[in-house]
């Protein structure tokens, strides 16, 4: 039976690698061609892959959690017909191996042609039997399909592993020092743990620090522990932060989360930590490492704009789209992006160049069930804003939904972040890395205000600002700000950047 | 002491057992007249008759069941097999008789015999002469084993060999015969069957060889030794079984790391089997894993002799990947 490589294919956007978020096959299943096989998840979204060819599942390439490269083989499908046709041979061919060797035995033995014994007819040989212990085991019904094969890939053999690599002889070291070697972080070659590893941990003793820590893990009770080590995200993850994955902050140690008593341990649960959430993390982590935030906040009266609302909503209504306030601002991102063309730009660190989007495609920062995701509004500055709020509306149901694609999920070039009802005063929002700017949109509140020497009801808006400060200089940050503010106290304006 | 070669230390030790011995017979394909292809038994003729020094027909099936004969009407029979390739018409004789006489008579009588046979390649022999078939001997219950490497271990060897109450297999390394020499002392001495030698000491890694090959891993012992100050311990196991798995293990824990060099083909050599034992005696001392130096799993090639067998240029990365694990 041919075996089919089935490889991670590149679905563009740059994506270059997926994490496998749930397997719906295991080894051993027989599929028909698009069955669904993998949910993996690429930069910002999850798509279901389905079975390019019927067959039947011969291995799997990862496991729940892991990072699969794009190009690399996904799934190993046996093609073919029911797919079953070798455990089918061997089903068939076990019983009759074990009704031949006693008849076998008997024609050798007694010189007579396989006829059905009647006992013991050999003479050289004093005692043939007709069964022995253990040929049971050939009568047994063989299974139908064969057992599923554990992962092929199982959990990154790495550093805190379960398994350990060490020589016979470190290990019987580590026994004597009473050293358990999965607390030991390996220094030689393939992620072997030394005499001399074992030796240097020894010595240090129970001392405080990262192995320490670990050590405390490793003491966990096994059914705990077990929890996050039988998860191949857990271990990989440590493994990763080892060699300063990218994401991580460089040889930082990963830091163990141990209750001080197995009884408190008991009392808490764990996950793997994997899938979006991961990824939000990795991203979040990335921004903030590399991009100088600073953040502006400053108040808009958007009383003329709530009037304006007010007065357009029926008119949406009529063409069946729920107008909200976003679409406004988005519009009035856009223009104030065309004239300060730096907010919309991004920094290539391999070339080290300053690279200037003169297309607008604007993020917006939507909360799913799973956790944060950012669809984008494609050149959002050729849309009207009935456009606009219709296109916001079908990328926030697909976001909850979990049914955009890749494309819709990526390219953005300046991210809006409207925090709705509960939007608080103010907030500190994170870049989406390598953007250079994001807008956090907050609570339209009635505020005291004043207005023409009188203090009057307001209907006041916080916008909260951040930029990157390593291309975005304060002012500039600032008048872009002023420049949306202005924009949105006067709505009217936006007639003038009508296209 | 005298100075001589392999082949005048086992001749000077034949010489002497049938002197001491009158029950000592000599056999095999031209080893009377001609006194044998390799001049071992020179000589023998002459001084000892036709009826102790029996030039045989070409038929190995045969001598060897004349010998086993011989040795249970009470004769100390010494049968020569022409080169160890030739000794498969006799292999049912050994397997089936020889091997199997003390435990059949449930130890009433025994088979002592020792067959000789020139074993090993190196010598342009092709095929047919060249052959390190020691491992189906060792496989075969009932039967000692013999490989020396030196004049003074064959002559020591061959006398406890030719002593012993059981069948003894004992193979000469012929590119050994004339290209080692060294004093070997007049008269009689014996060297005990199962004691191994350690004939370089040394710290970082075990080296066990025997026969011809072990002046490969010598060599690659001092070569990795001015190279990169690794110092191997070499052990000369002189005879392969019943083995001296002591003072191999004894070797193995002090350097955790092990060597096997052997001539015959690697898989089921008896190099696999030293490993396991090495394996279940000595685990937990290992520091890296055991790996074996052999010929390969061909047939012995005429033309490309010396990239079959495991020399110097095929031990030296060996020890050297062994002991920097």
């Amino acid at each position: 039976m041919a075996i089919f490589d089935f490889k991670l294919p590149d679905i563009g956007e740059g994506v270059t690698e997926g994490e496998i978020v749930a397997w719906s096959v295991k080894a051993g299943d027989v599929v028909k061609e698009d069955d669904p096989m993998v949910e993996v998840m690429t930069d910002k979204a999850t798509v279901t892959i389905g079975a390019p060819k019927a067959g039947t599942i011969a291995s799997l390439g990862g496991a729940v959690g892991q990072v699969v490269k794009v190009g690399a083989v996904l799934v190993q499908i046996e093609l073919g017909g029911a797919g079953t046709a070798s455990s089918a041979a061997t089903s068939a061919a076990a019983p009759a191996a074990n009704h031949a060797p006693p008849a076998m035995h008997t024609a050798v033995a007694s010189g007579v042609p396989a006829a059905k014994s009647d006992g013991p007819a050999a003479t050289a040989v004093g005692d043939i039997r007709e069964s022995l212990p253990g040929s049971s085991f050939f009568t047994k019904k063989a299974p139908a399909a064969p057992a599923p094969a554990a992962p092929a890939v199982a959990a990154a053999p790495a550093y805190f592993a379960e398994k350990p690599l060490a020589t016979p002889a470190t290990r019987k070291l580590a026994r004597e020092a009473g050293v358990d070697l999965r607390s030991v972080r390996p220094t030689g070659a393939n992620g072997r743990v030394t005499r001399e590893d074992v030796q240097a941990f020894a010595a240090k003793g129970a001392s405080a620090g990262p192995d320490a820590q670990a050590h405390a893990y490793a003491q966990l009770p096994a059914e705990v522990r077990g929890v996050a080590a039988s998860s191949a995200a857990a271990s990989s993850a440590a493994a990763s932060a080892f060699a300063g994955a990218p994401g991580t902050s460089g040889a930082r140690a990963p830091i163990a989360v141990v209750a001080p008593t197995p009884a408190q341990a008991a009392r808490e649960t764990r996950k793997p930590f994997v899938g979006i959430r991961r990824k939000i993390a990795e991203r979040m982590q990335t921004s903030k490492n590399t991009a100088a935030h600073f953040t502006f906040v400053e108040e808009c009266d958007v009383t003329r704009l709530k009037e304006l609302h007010a007065r357009l909503k029926p008119h949406a209504d009529a063409r069946d789209t729920k107008l909200t306030y976003l679409p406004f601002i988005v519009k009035a991102v856009v223009a104030a992006l065309k004239r300060a063309p730096i907010l919309n730009s991004a920094l290539d660190e391999v070339t080290n160049e300053l690279v200037t989007r003169h297309y607008y495609n604007i993020g917006i920062a939507a909360s799913t069930d799973q956790g944060l995701m950012v669809p984008v509004v494609r050149d959002a500055d050729t849309l009207s804003i009935l456009e606009v709020s219709r296109e916001i509306d079908r990328l926030g149901r697909g976001a909850r939904a979990g049914t955009l694609s890749s494309a819709e999920l990526s390219g953005s070039t300046f991210t809006v972040t409207s925090l709705g009802k509960q939007g608080g005063l103010f907030a500190t929002p994170i870049l989406n890395f390598p953007e250079v700017g994001i807008l956090g949109v907050h609570q339209i509140k009635q505020r005291p205000i004043v207005r023409d020497g009188q203090i009057v009801i307001g209907e006041v808006m916080l916008l909260s600002l951040s930029f990157d400060h390593r291309i975005v200089d304060g002012h500039v940050g600032a008048a872009f700000a002023y420049d949306i503010i202005g924009m949105l106290e006067e709505p009217d304006r936006l007639f003038l950047e009508l296209a | 002491m005298t100075e001589m070669n392999m082949v005048q230390a086992i001749n000077d030790a034949l010489r002497l057992e049938m002197r001491r011995d009158d029950r000592v017979v000599v056999l095999g394909e031209d080893v009377g007249k001609v006194g044998g292809v390799f001049r071992v038994t020179q000589g023998l003729y002459d001084e000892f008759g036709d009826d102790r020094v029996i030039d045989t027909p070409l038929a190995e099936g045969g001598i060897i069941g004349a010998a086993i004969g011989m040795a249970l009407y009470g004769l100390r029979p010494v049968p020569e097999i022409q080169f160890a390739d030739f000794i498969f018409p006799a292999f049912d004789q050994i397997v089936s008789e020889a091997a199997k006489y003390r435990y059949r008579s449930g130890g009433e009588y025994t088979c002592p015999m020792v067959i000789r046979t020139p074993v090993g390649g190196g010598i342009r022999g092709g095929h047919y002469h060249s052959q390190s078939p020691e491992s189906l001997f060792i496989h075969t219950a009932g039967l000692k084993v013999v490989c020396p490497s030196n004049p003074y271990d064959a002559k020591g060897l061959l006398l406890s060999a030719i002593r012993d109450e059981d069948p003894v297999l004992f193979f000469e390394p012929k590119r050994v015969y004339r290209a080692a020499k060294g004093e070997v002392p007049e008269g009689e001495y014996t060297i005990p069957l199962s004691e191994a030698k350690v004939v370089r000491e040394g710290k970082h890694v075990t080296v066990v060889a025997w026969g011809a090959m072990l002046y490969e891993a010598l060599a690659s012992a001092e070569e990795v030794s001015a190279r990169e100050g690794i110092e191997a311990e070499v052990i000369d196991l002189r005879t392969l079984w019943p083995l001296d798995l002591d003072t191999i293990v004894e070797s193995v824990k002090k350097t955790g790391r092990v060597v096997v060099v052997h001539e015959a083909p690697k898989t089921c050599g008896f190099g696999a089997e030293i490993l396991t034992l090495i394996n279940e005696k000595a685990f937990l001392h290992l520091e890296a894993p055991p790996v074996r130096v052999t010929g390969w799993d061909t047939p012995f090639p005429y033309t490309l002799e010396m990239d079959y067998l495991p020399l110097q240029h095929r031990i030296t990365p060996a020890l050297i990947e062994t002991a920097k694990f």
